[in-house]
This record gives C-alpha cells, sequence and structure tokens, in this order.
C-alpha cells in the first residue's frame, strides 16, 4: 500500500538509522519539512499579533510551574470539586491500572463501542489495542487520528497525527476502508466522506472518551479543545462520557486556563483559538462522568528539577512544527509515542535505543518556541548526561569519547595529529581519503587545509 | 585595551585565516592582543555527548590556560565554543579565579557590539553578504533576537557590519533555522545533518550572495564542505574575515 511506506512503524532501531531511511526520499523530506514550516510560519503571524505574547508565555510558563509545584494540593482540590459536581474520579497509578480502570467502567455499561477524541495519553497508555483485545471497538474520531487508525499507524505528530500521509495516499486509504470513489484525492470530498462515515460512529457509541487539554481546580471542570467538534459530539451523544488525563493538566483556576488557551491554538496552528473549547463539569441528565487522572511516571519526573519542566507541556506541538531535525526524520524515527523535542523531553529516558537524546542540534529553536517555556534543549542536554552516567550511549561514544578527552586535554597529540590530518588532506586525492572520513565525507566536501595552526603561525609572526 | 585571544582548537587547527583576521582587526583598532599558551578544545564535543566526565580535564586546561593572564577581556571568534566554555569553566570550577575568567569572556561580534565598538572603517567591502544567524550566537548569546520571539528586535551582527561601505547584507528564507552540524551530531546523524547543511547551502546561494557571512566557525566548515559538494556558487567568510578586509 502506498501510505505504508517502510518507515511506518515503531522499532528499537536507533533514530539515526530511521532518519537516514526517511531522509532517502528527499522530495517526500521536502514536502514534510515545508508543511510544517508553513504551520511554524503561521503561528509566527498569530504569535505576532498579540502585542502581549512573551508576557502569556512568562505568565504561562509560571502558572504551570506553580500548580506542579503545589501539585498534591490542586489535584485534591480538583477532586472534591468533581466530586461535588457529580463526577467519579479515579486514580491511576500506571498505563496498565489506566487501561483497566477504563475497561471496568466500559464493561460494567456493557459497551460494545466507544467513540474516542484525540488523546496523547491514551496513545502513551496504548488504551486501543487494549480495549480491543477485550472485545471493544474503538473509533478515533478526530479526522487525522482516524486516517492513521485506518491505516493502522501510530500519530507521527501530536496535533497533526497524519501530517506524514498525502492526500492522495489518505484517498486510496479512504477507498479501500470507507469505499470512496478509487483515485478520489479531493480533500472537500475526502472530509465529506470521513463526516459522513463518523456521523454513523457517534451515533451508534455506547460511550465517548476523551482527552483533557486543562483541569480547573477550584471549580472541578476538565477543558477539551478540538477543531472539528468531535469530542463534543461524542460526549453529548451517549449517556456515558469518558476524560483521562495526566496530573500535569491541572490549572488552579479558569482564569489560568484562559492564558494558556490564548497560547496554545496559536502555537499549535497558528489559530487566535480552537473552534471548541468545551468545558465540561459535570455529567448529563442520567448520564456518568468519569474522570481517570493518570501518573505514569510523572511523578517521577517531578523529582529532578530540570526534567520537571517538561511537565509544564501543554501539547501545542510547536516545538515539533519549528524542530528542523524532527521535519526532516518524520515523527516515526524517534521510538516514543510522541516524537521531536517534547518527545524527547518526557521519553528519552524509556528509549531503549539511546538514541533520541542525540536527535537534535541543540539549536534551542523548541525552547523559545514554547508557550510555556519549557527549556527543552536544556533539557534534552541533561538527557544525554543521565544516560553518560548510566553508561547508555549510543553511536560508539561510549568507548570512544574517553579517549576524544584524553586526546583533547593534550596539547602534543592535538598538535601532532592535527598536523598529519593536515597534511594528508592536502597531499592526498580525495578518492585515498573518502573512506576514512566517515560520515562527513559521505555528505560533504573535506575541508580545505591551511599549511599550519594559527598557533604556529602566531610564533612566526608575533614573537611571543 | 589589552586583549588574549581564546582560539577553540577547530579555528587553531582547520581556519586559522579565521583567527589571523581577528588578530590583525583588532591590532588595527589599536588593542593589544596576546596569545595565551596552552590552549586546548573548550569540551564542548564531550559535554554536548553528555560525558562530563571526559571533558573535566580538556576543559580545565584551557581555564588555566587564561587563569592569571593579565588582560582586559578575551576574545573569540566562535560563538559556539564561548558558550561551551563559559557553562563548562563554570561547571567544573567554581572558584573566584575561574569567575574572573569567565567575566572576560566575550565572542569577537559581542565584544565589538558590547565593549569597544568600531569607530570608522576605513575601505569599501562592495559584496553582497548572506548572514549565518548561529543557534548558539542568537539563542545562547543573544547576538541578535531569534525568530521565535516576538516583540522589540536587535541584531548586533548587523549592527556591526551595517556601517561598512558598499556591504549589502541579506538573509537566507527560514533566516535562523539551524545550519544541521551539531558538532558530533554532523556524523552521528550524518543524514539529517546533511539535509539541513544541503537546505541552508541553498537559501544562502538563493540570496544571489558572493558570501555566507557568520560568527561561528564550525557552522562555516560543514557549510563550506556543503557548498562545495553542491558546487554552489557562493562561499564561506568569517565576520572577522569581512571586518579586517574593510579596516
Amino acid at each position: 500500500m502506498a501510505y505504508n511506506h517502510n518507515h511506518g512503524a515503531h522499532g528499537s532501531q536507533v533514530h539515526a538509522h530511521k532518519a537516514d531511511i526517511f531522509c532517502r526520499d528527499e522530495a517526500r523530506v521536502d514536502w514534510h519539512s515545508k508543511a510544517l514550516w508553513m504551520l511554524r510560519e503561521k503561528r509566527d503571524r498569530a504569535a505576532g499579533s498579540i502585542p502581549e505574547w512573551e508576557q502569556l508565555r512568562q505568565l504561562g510558563s509560571e502558572i504551570k510551574l506553580h500548580t506542579l509545584t503545589h501539585l498534591a494540593q490542586y489535584l485534591e482540590t480538583f477532586e472534591q470539586n468533581c466530586i461535588a459536581n457529580g463526577i467519579k474520579v479515579h486514580w491511576a497509578r500506571d498505563g496498565a491500572e489506566h487501561n483497566r480502570i477504563v475497561h471496568d467502567i466500559l464493561s460494567r455499561h456493557k459497551v460494545k463501542k466507544l467513540v474516542k477524541s484525540k488523546s496523547m495519553l491514551t496513545e502513551e497508555c496504548h488504551l486501543n489495542p487494549y480495549l480491543e483485545k477485550q472485545g471493544i471497538e474503538v473509533i478515533d474520531t478526530d479526522l487525522g487520528e482516524r486516517i492513521i487508525q485506518l491505516a493502522k499507524m501510530p500519530p507521527s505528530h501530536i496535533v497533526v497525527p497524519a501530517i506524514h500521509m498525502k492526500k492522495e495516499e489518505v484517498g486510496d486509504l479512504f477507498h479501500e476502508k470507507l469505499s470512496t470513489k478509487a483515485g478520489g484525492s479531493d480533500p472537500l470530498y475526502l472530509t465529506r466522506a470521513a463526516r459522513a462515515h463518523l456521523r454513523e460512529q457517534f451515533l451508534s457509541a455506547d460511550a465517548a472518551m476523551t482527552g483533557v487539554n486543562m483541569a480547573i481546580a477550584d471549580s472541578g471542570t476538565v477543558v477539551v479543545c478540538t477543531n472539528e467538534g468531535n469530542a463534543d459530539m461524542g460526549a453529548n451523544l451517549p449517556k456515558l462520557q469518558l476524560h483521562s488525563m495526566g496530573i500535569d493538566k491541572l490549572v488552579p483556576d479558569v482564569d489560568s486556563a484562559a492564558v494558556l488557551l490564548r497560547t496554545l491554538a496559536r502555537n499549535a496552528t497558528g489559530q487566535p483559538v480552537t473552534t471548541y473549547s468545551a468545558f465540561y463539569r459535570g455529567p448529563q441528565p442520567e448520564g456518568e462522568m468519569h474522570i481517570i487522572i493518570v501518573d505514569n511516571g510523572r511523578t517521577e519526573m517531578l523529582k529532578d528539577k530540570i526534567l520537571a519542566e517538561s511537565l509544564k507541556c501543554i501539547r501545542c506541538g510547536g516545538c515539533l512544527n519549528t524542530c528542523p531535525v524532527y521535519r526532516r526524520s518524520g515523527g516515526y524515527s524517534y521510538n516514543y509515542t510522541i516524537p521531536g523535542p517534547i518527545g524527547i523531553a518526557v521519553g528519552a529516558k524509556l528509549d531503549d535505543t539511546n538514541s533520541i537524546a542525540w536527535a537534535c542540534t541543540l539549536c534551542g529553536s523548541c525552547t523559545y518556541i514554547c508557550p510555556t517555556k519549557v527549556p527543552l534543549d536544556k533539557i534534552i542536554f541533561h538527557h544525554r548526561r543521565l544516560k553518560a552516567e548510566a553508561g547508555k550511549l549510543p553511536y560508539g561514544k561510549n568507548s570512544y569519547m574517553p579517549l576524544v578527552g584524553k586526546f583533547m586535554a593534550s596539547e602534543t597529540m592535538l598538535n601532532c595529529s592535527m598536523s598529519m590530518a593536515r597534511t594528508a588532506l592536502r597531499i592526498l586525492p580525495g578518492s585515498l581519503l573518502k573512506p576514512f572520513s566517515g560520515a562527513w565525507g559521505k555528505y560533504r566536501e573535506l575541508p580545505v587545509a591551511p599549511n599550519s595552526s594559527f598557533e604556529a603561525w602566531f610564533k612566526k609572526h608575533r614573537s611571543l | 585595551m589589552k586583549i588574549a585571544l581564546f582560539i577553540p582548537c577547530l579555528v587553531n587547527q582547520m581556519m586559522p585565516d579565521v583567527a589571523i583576521a581577528t588578530l590583525e582587526l583588532l591590532e588595527k583598532l589599536g588593542h593589544q592582543v596576546i596569545l595565551p599558551a596552552g590552549q586546548t578544545c573548550c569540551g564542548q564535543p564531550m559535554t554536548n555527548s553528555g560525558c562530563f566526565d571526559e571533558a573535566r580535564s580538556t576543559t580545565l586546561k584551557l581555564l588555566n590556560a587564561f587563569k592569571g593572564v593579565e588582560c582586559d577581556a578575551i576574545v573569540c571568534p566562535a560563538a559556539s565554543c564561548l558558550v561551551a566554555a563559559k557553562e563548562n569553566f563554570h561547571e567544573f570550577d567554581k572558584s573566584p579565579e575561574a569567575k574572573a575568567v569567565i567575566d572576560k569572556l566575550y565572542e569577537l561580534t559581542e565584544f565589538l557590539h558590547d565593549i569597544a565598538p568600531i569607530p570608522a572603517f576605513t575601505k569599501r567591502f562592495a559584496h553582497k553578504i548572506s548572514l549565518q544567524l548561529s543557534c548558539h550566537g542568537i539563542r545562547m548569546l543573544s547576538l541578535a533576537t531569534p525568530s521565535e520571539e516576538m516583540g522589540p528586535r536587535f541584531n548586533k551582527v548587523e549592527a556591526v557590519l551595517a556601517n561598512i561601505p558598499g556591504i549589502d547584507i541579506v538573509y537566507p528564507d527560514r533566516r535562523d533555522e539551524c545550519c544541521g552540524f551539531g558538532g558530533t551530531f554532523a556524523v552521528d546523524e550524518g543524514a539529517v545533518s546533511a539535509k539541513m547543511g544541503k537546505d541552508k547551502a541553498q537559501a544562502h546561494a538563493a540570496t544571489g550572495a558572493e558570501y555566507v557571512v557568520g560568527f561561528d566557525p564550525s557552522c562555516l566548515l560543514h557549510l563550506d564542505g556543503m557548498i562545495r559538494r553542491q558546487q554552489l556558487p557562493i562561499e564561506i567568510r568569517h565576520i572577522a574575515q569581512v571586518l579586517n578586509a574593510a579596516l
């Protein structure tokens, strides 16, 4: 199938290997990079239209930091207010417990079909395969999510999950799965087909589930943002509604939520606000509303002062759009559910290839883009140190870095060998040097070597 | 002023012309310039790989080369190495002597903008140049407002170059997107690094400029390799070389 090319699956291979495969189709890399850069440009225009943008970022950062440093208190307040609002609150230590809780609720109501709106948390917990194994049909209702669900692929981006697929590929997929006409790839035609298909799913669902963008402690409210209204279509049709959230989603009050709402969509897609920003604070008449609050490693992350700041993230995806490495290596190269800078920040610890922390030039663009000032480059840098301390380095660094350390610290070794290298570069033909120049020479011309070092020049021309 | 040069290993070994231009331009401006002996690497290749233990001895050796050296400023023509030196010196030595060194560290452009501005240029440099706004210089040293940041903008690099008679300064598309060098990233992640470098080289060439001018020699060396591989009609120049030609 055209859409299922060879970099379409997760697996324990180093980032550089998967990126190398992605880069072989240069036209596709250009297309992918450009599509995401367009989002970056839209973001720049939207952010630039607000004079107080940088103040909003600072405020957003402080709101999240404050909440995280008083998290236990806010979680308890939130739970009490939810209960007072008639909401049932559940606590899950990890993904497995979350999935069991969801399944218990669904089986008690004999749910056969669940409609779900976008939630990176349920991706993190691998909820869909778990429920499907228990015989429950799960329908992702966000258009992008539905596309990748039909294609049996994970999301390649946290906001635009099917960004890696071209419209022709979606057309082929819909032709196969939704019986649209062969070769039909007009976006309007495909969207209408998806709408009709999803409408049937909404009407026949027994329960609805959503992710949570913000959880407001002082009123027991969850905020759910979508552009398609699919979360609301779901939550308002069946009588049973479930909302899954990480403990990091808490904010103190509605004013705090409003600050984050002003930056979320602007930073994600350049929209002033998401088309639908729904505030749910209780079940429907004769309905049931459940909130599942998940830890899954977050408390552990809070213990490290640097890593803790990654929990300020509001999942706008802005760091992915600006990341020059993500745009040129694709969402499936990261060995974690969440790709890009924030994916490295929250996923590097679990990365058994120990390579995603190095899928970064430390350019810092993500840190400057972030609406809550998550210091992503510092976090990624910190992950490298943690990996090194644990002896888990990729790309042969465990063996060569100690040598580099000794080499660089010795003037004699550095001067002798660099002098030899310069001579080699000057006198030997390129064909002879190429096999020894590795990845540098594979992609670039070797440097034109000078005759001497500056130090030698200085000694000759300026007596010390 | 009395200035001690901090010449990072890459510049010393592979781009001595950049160091010579730095020395000459500072001398032309009337400064007394010295080169403290015993300089090695700032430790960045190791710390950027997470290997702090391996970075310790080389970093301290470099720091010791400057400790006790009588000077008003330590000037370095490489932004990324300068940032790493500042951070690593502090990481491995928290003594007042180390702080005295750190407080005197300046990147060349920063020095010429903030500390000792160039009063006037004497020669024309009638060329179109495309500025390479390397990441660590702008996002860690604040040499210019990063494109991500909103509000009032400044650009020290352009400000230092702008008064050169005849100069025409332009920028590539995606003006401060990373060029893909990234130290060991260039070899660890060869394919992505090369694609980033190729895109950046092409964006510079598309401006029609004769030179890509930047303040970070490592990015320039990487771009030079990409430019020559693709046979693009543009050459790299360090900002010190342009300034020196106009003095």
